[in-house]
């Protein structure tokens, strides 16, 4: 089944693998891209440099369309922003504010921008602003969240923007594929079910708390700072969350979580970790290969959707 | 003729217009987040008939820089 978005970014199957942060890199990305979907790299906080070998090592991996996301927030933001042009990246993904100053640089040097919004307003701002498409991503999402959830957002923002739409958020296997389209994107993105491909490099400990998960197992820190994350409910996120109750200070439940995904992700501690994953995590239990997991979806999908 | 800018923005925050002064910091003042004060500008364009770029968003931090901002471009508010 394709979409007007695999043949605007050449790819076989219209699914993005979410560009994780710390989980996104290149031996993930290229899985995916080689497996007909569009494998995406996160430059997170990350220096310049580490990006650049990352994308290098992606091309090393696949010679398919793969894109980069780029955390608006980061300190090196600039930075990314000109070396995607510099290295002819093919698509950017855009999060955590208004990509707005890099657009025309990028669309100029012919990058498809595809910036993540949580709104209809961004939305309708982000297609003025020349974006090829959007992310819609609802707040089953994992890591950092808005409000609305991914049904109510999707067909909404469907019908503000005339540019294809993306449905992320809560979508892991063939019937949220499907039921996207129905609410009119042109494409899903996904992160939580490939934390878990073999191809993805967390470590196990944290693969194995996504495997286990429930679905009641999903937790959001950080409401009362107005910087809300989600992940899976661990010791650091029922600390949070009592300090959040006694009204403990910024700065106080702050030093909770500094380079706690971190400690999750290299490190494996999935007791004081910040093990970021999205709520469909309670219906991931299979450990596969990207390929395996982009074509049981896609068979899925087109079963249910009928070919259309 | 600031009053009308004060409606829209009591409107679009979410707040009482007595609470919006000159000087009221949208962010630390009414604890506006980013989409807030995208719905707020859409609302401003929509009102004054303005585009204002994506790239100007830093500049309205507050209900003077506003009126600042809306002079230049040869707009009462």
């Amino acid at each position: 089944m394709k979409t007007e978005i695999c043949s605007l970014l050449g790819i076989e199957y219209p699914i993005f693998q979410g560009g994780m942060a710390w989980v996104a890199e290149h031996s993930l990305a290229s899985a995916v891209s080689n497996a007909g979907g569009l494998g995406i790299l996160a430059a997170a906080n990350a220096p310049v440099e580490v990006v650049r070998e990352e994308i290098r090592k992606t091309r090393e991996l696949t010679d398919k369309p793969f894109g980069v996301n780029i955390m608006l927030l980061s300190p090196y933001a600039q930075e990314i922003a000109r070396l995607v042009i510099e290295e002819n990246v093919p698509v950017v993904t855009t999060g955590a504010g208004n990509p707005g100053p890099y657009m025309e640089d990028w669309k100029a040097a012919g990058i498809k921008v595809i910036p993540v919004v949580a709104s209809v307003a961004l939305a309708k701002r982000m297609e003025r602003a020349g974006a090829d498409a959007v992310i819609a991503e609802g707040c089953e999402s994992g890591g950092h969240i808005g409000e609305n959830t991914t049904m109510v957002l999707v067909p909404q923002i469907v019908d503000a923007v005339s540019v294809p739409v993306i449905a992320a958020g809560g979508i892991g296997d063939g019937r949220g594929f499907a039921a996207a389209m129905m609410l009119g994107a042109k494409g899903v993105q996904m992160g939580t079910r490939f934390l878990v491909a073999k191809e993805c490099v967390i470590h196990e400990n944290y693969k194995q708390q996504v495997l286990k998960a429930k679905d009641i197992d999903s937790a959001v820190t950080g409401r009362t700072t107005g910087h809300p994350v989600r992940t899976l409910r661990n010791r650091m996120t029922r600390t949070y969350q009592q300090m959040e109750k006694e009204g403990k200070s910024f700065e106080e439940l702050e030093s909770l979580t500094i380079g706690s995904l971190r400690k999750a992700v290299v490190e494996g501690d999935v007791v004081n970790g910040s093990m970021m994953a999205g709520q469909i995590a309670g219906m991931v239990k299979k450990e596969q290969t990207c390929r395996e997991m982009i074509e049981e979806i896609m068979q899925e999908a087109e079963a249910l959707l009928g070919n259309r | 003729m600031l009053e009308k800018l004060i409606s829209i923005i009591a409107e679009q925050l979410h707040v009482e217009e007595t609470e919006i002064k000159p000087e009221t910091d949208f962010k630390a003042d009414l604890s506006a987040d980013s989409l807030d004060l995208f719905e707020l500008v859409m609302a401003l364009e929509e009102e004054y008939n303005v585009e204002i770029p994506n790239e100007d968003l830093e500049q309205l931090t507050t209900v003077n820089a506003v009126v600042d901002y809306l002079k230049k471009k040869g707009i009462e508010a």
